[in-house]
C-alpha cells in the first residue's frame, strides 16, 4: 500500500525536485555545457570527418569541416602503407599492446599496493616519502631525460620493454591519487575486516580495492593515456621494438603527400583512448554508491 | 600485554612496508637517482669526454648566480609562469569541480558527454599534435603559404577589428587586453582540466550514498545537501587537485621549456639542471603555502 503511494509521488518529484532548480537555470546551464562540450569536440569532429574524406576533399578551398562524399580510401590507403612496411605491422601492434597492457595494469597494482600502508598505517618516514613523491611529479621527463638514459643504461635495460615499462610502474601521480582517495575510505572499514580475521592482503583486495574502483579505473585511463602516447624513441632503438604510435608518427611524417593516410591515423591514435575511457567510465557507474556500509 | 600490543604493530608495519617495497625500489632507481644526478649536475660544469660519457668539474653554486642574476630571460619567464599559474588554478579547479557535478547527474549519454571533456587530454599526444598541424595546414589552403595567408584574412569576423572599434569609441585599452585575455584564457582553462573533472567524478562517485539517503530523509534541499555532504566529501580531492594542477601547469610551462632548451640545443647541462632546480623550488613553495590554506578547510571523513 505504502508502495503504491510512494511510486507516483516520486516520479512526480523526480523532474522538478532532482536539482532544485528553476527551468531558466537549467537552460543556462544546459547553454554553458554545450559551449564547452562544441569547443573540446571540435578538433574529435575534424578529425572523424577528415578519416572520411576522399583526398581531393582534404585538399579544397575553402576548407569544410564535414565530408561531403565519404569513403574508406584512406583506410585502405593505410593497409597500403602498412603492408609495405620493413617490419610486419602486426610486431608494432604487439609491442604497443605488451607497452601499454603491462605498464597499466602494473602501474594500478604497484602504485594501489603501496598507496594502502602510506594511507592507512604510520611508520617512520612516511611524510618524507610523500614529499618526496609530490616532487618528483614536478620534474617534468624532458628535463630529467639524460640522468633518464643513464639510469636505463646503467641498468643493461636498454632496448628492450622494460626501459619503458619499468618507469612507468613507479611513477608517482598514481601512488598520489590512490593515497588521496584510500585516506578518504573509513578505518572502520578495515577494522571489521580485521576483526573478522582478514590478512592485511585479503583486507587490501577485498575491501580496499572494490571500494575505490572509481579511482584505479581512472587511475587506468590516465597511464593508458600515457603510454599509448609514449613513442619509446628513446629507449626503443630496434624496430622491431618500437610502439605503433611510432609506426604512425611516421606515417604522418610523409606530410601532404600522405595526407589520407594520416587523416586515417589520426582517427585511429584518437579512437582508441576515448573507446578506453569509455568503456572504463562505463564500468565505474553507481558501484560506489551502494558500498555496504552501516553506521 | 604490552609487548604483545607492539608486535601486532610492529607486524603490521612490516607488512606495509612488504606492500610498498616494490612500488619503492622502482621509484628509488628511475625517479630519486635521477633528481639527485640533477642536484649534481646543478653544481658541476658538464661536459662531454672524449672518452665518452661526462666529465663533471665542480664549481658551487655559480649556475644558480648565472641563472638568477646573468641569464636575460630565466627571472621574467619564472615569475610570470608563477603568476599564470596561480591566475589559472582557482579558476580549474571550480570550473572542473562545476563541471563534475554536472555529470554527475544522470542523464541518457553521459558517459559519451565524459568522454568528451576528456577529449582535450587525449589529444595532447605528441602524434595527435603533429597530425593536427598538418590538418591545419591542409586547411589553410593546401601548399601554397600564400593561401593560407589568404585564408587568415577570409575568415570571417576580425575580432581585432572589433576591439580596435571599441577602443575608438573610448572604452580603455587595458579593459579591453583584459576581456580578450580572459576569452582566450577561458579555453585554455577549459582544456586544462580534463583530468580534474575525471579525479571530481571518481571522488564524487565515492561519497557513500547512505548520506544522500539521510539528508533525503531529514528533508535537506538540494542546496543543503551539496553543501553539508558533497562538498566536505569532496574537499580531500580539490587538495589532490590542487597540486596537480600546479604540478601539470608547471610542467608544462614555459620555465621548463626553456630549461629543456638550455640543455638539448645549448648543451649548458649545468645551467639546465639549476633553472629547473630553482623553479621546482619556487613551485614547492607555493605548493607549501596553498597546501596548507587549502588543507585547513579540508574535511577527513575518520
Amino acid at each position: 500500500m505504502a508502495r503504491d503511494y510512494m511510486k507516483p509521488r516520486r516520479r512526480f518529484f523526480h523532474k522538478e525536485k532532482q536539482l532544485n532548480r528553476s527551468k531558466a537555470g537549467n537552460t543556462t546551464l544546459f547553454v554553458l555545457m554545450a559551449i564547452c562540450g562544441v569547443f573540446m569536440v571540435m578538433p574529435l569532429v575534424l578529425i572523424f570527418n577528415n578519416a572520411l574524406k576522399p583526398l581531393d576533399e582534404l585538399f579544397i578551398y575553402p576548407p569544410r569541416i564535414f565530408v561531403r562524399n565519404p569513403s574508406i580510401t584512406n583506410f585502405s590507403d593505410l593497409f597500403v602503407l602498412m603492408s609495405g612496411s620493413w617490419v610486419p605491422f602486426s610486431r608494432y601492434i604487439f609491442n604497443t599492446l605488451i607497452i601499454t597492457g603491462v605498464g597499466t595494469v602494473g602501474h594500478v597494482i604497484f602504485a594501489s599496493l603501496a598507496a594502502y600502508p602510506l594511507a592507512k598505517n604510520d611508520f617512520p618516514g612516511k611524510k618524507f616519502l610523500f614529499g618526496m613523491v609530490v616532487l618528483s611529479l614536478m620534474f617534468s621527463y624532458n628535463v630529467t631525460a639524460i640522468p633518464n638514459y643513464m639510469i636505463i643504461s646503467w641498468l643493461g635495460i636498454n632496448n628492450t620493454y622494460l626501459a619503458v615499462i619499468l618507469p612507468a610502474f613507479s611513477y608517482g601521480l598514481g601512488l598520489y591519487l590512490m593515497k588521496q582517495f584510500i585516506e578518504q575510505l573509513p578505518d572502520s572499514l578495515m577494522e571489521s575486516a580485521r576483526l573478522d580475521g582478514a590478512s592485511e592482503y585479503k583486507t587490501f583486495w577485498s575491501i580496499i580495492m572494490p571500494n575505490v574502483k572509481p579511482a584505479w579505473l581512472t587511475l587506468a585511463i590516465f597511464q593508458f593515456q600515457t603510454l599509448w602516447g609514449n613513442t619509446g624513441t628513446s629507449f626503443l632503438r630496434s624496430e622491431q621494438l618500437k610502439p605503433l604510435q611510432y609506426a604512425l608518427q611516421q606515417i604522418v611524417a610523409g606530410g601532404a603527400a600522405r595526407a589520407g593516410a594520416s587523416a586515417a591515423v589520426q582517427f585511429i591514435i584518437a579512437a582508441i583512448p576515448i573507446t578506453f575511457f569509455i568503456v572504463c567510465q562505463s564500468n565505474v557507474i553507481e558501484t560506489m554508491t551502494t558500498s555496504g556500509m552501516k553506521e | 600485554m604490552k609487548s604483545k600490543k607492539l608486535t601486532l604493530m610492529q607486524k603490521r608495519a612490516l607488512t606495509g612496508l612488504i606492500f610498498i617495497s616494490p612500488w619503492l625500489v622502482g621509484f628509488i632507481v628511475f625517479y630519486l637517482v635521477s633528481l639527485i644526478k640533477t642536484i649534481q649536475f646543478s653544481l658541476c660544469k658538464v661536459s662531454v669526454a672524449d672518452t665518452g660519457g661526462y666529465a663533471l668539474a665542480f664549481k658551487g653554486l655559480s649556475n644558480f648566480k648565472y641563472a638568477l642574476f646573468q641569464d636575460a630571460d630565466f627571472n621574467q619567464i619564472l615569475v610570470n609562469s608563477v603568476i599564470g599559474m596561480l591566475v589559472d588554478m582557482p579558476l580549474i579547479i571550480f570550473f572542473s569541480l562545476f563541471m563534475a557535478i554536472l555529470l554527475n547527474q544522470k542523464f541518457k549519454g553521459r558517459t559519451i558527454v565524459r568522454a568528451i571533456f576528456f577529449i582535450p587530454v587525449i589529444m595532447n599526444a605528441g602524434a595527435i599534435n603533429d597530425a593536427l598541424e598538418l590538418a591545419r595546414q591542409l586547411i589553410a589552403g593546401g601548399l601554397s603559404a600564400v593561401a593560407s595567408d589568404a585564408g587568415t584574412s577570409s575568415s570571417g569576423v576580425n575580432v581585432y577589428f572589433l576591439f580596435d572599434t571599441f577602443s575608438e569609441l573610448g572604452i580603455p585599452r587595458g579593459l579591453i587586453d583584459y576581456i580578450i585575455g580572459a576569452v582566450s584564457r577561458s579555453y585554455d582553462i577549459v582544456r586544462a582540466s580534463g583530468v580534474q573533472i575525471i579525479i571530481f567524478l571518481a571522488a564524487l562517485q565515492s561519497v557513500p550514498g547512505s548520506l544522500y539517503e539521510v539528508s533525503k530523509i531529514e528533508g535537506a534541499t538540494a542546496y543543503e545537501t551539496f553543501w553539508k555532504v558533497t562538498f566536505p566529501m569532496v574537499t580531500p580531492l580539490i587538495l589532490t587537485n590542487v597540486v596537480y594542477t600546479i604540478v601539470d601547469s608547471f610542467v608544462t610551462s614555459d620555465v621548463v621549456d626553456m630549461a629543456y632548451k638550455v640543455a638539448i640545443t645549448d648543451h649548458k647541462y649545468g645551467i639546465s639542471s639549476a633553472m629547473s632546480l630553482l623553479s621546482t623550488g619556487v613551485v614547492s613553495i607555493v605548493l607549501i603555502i596553498v597546501g596548507i590554506l587549502v588543507s585547513r578547510k579540508t574535511f577527513y571523513y575518520n
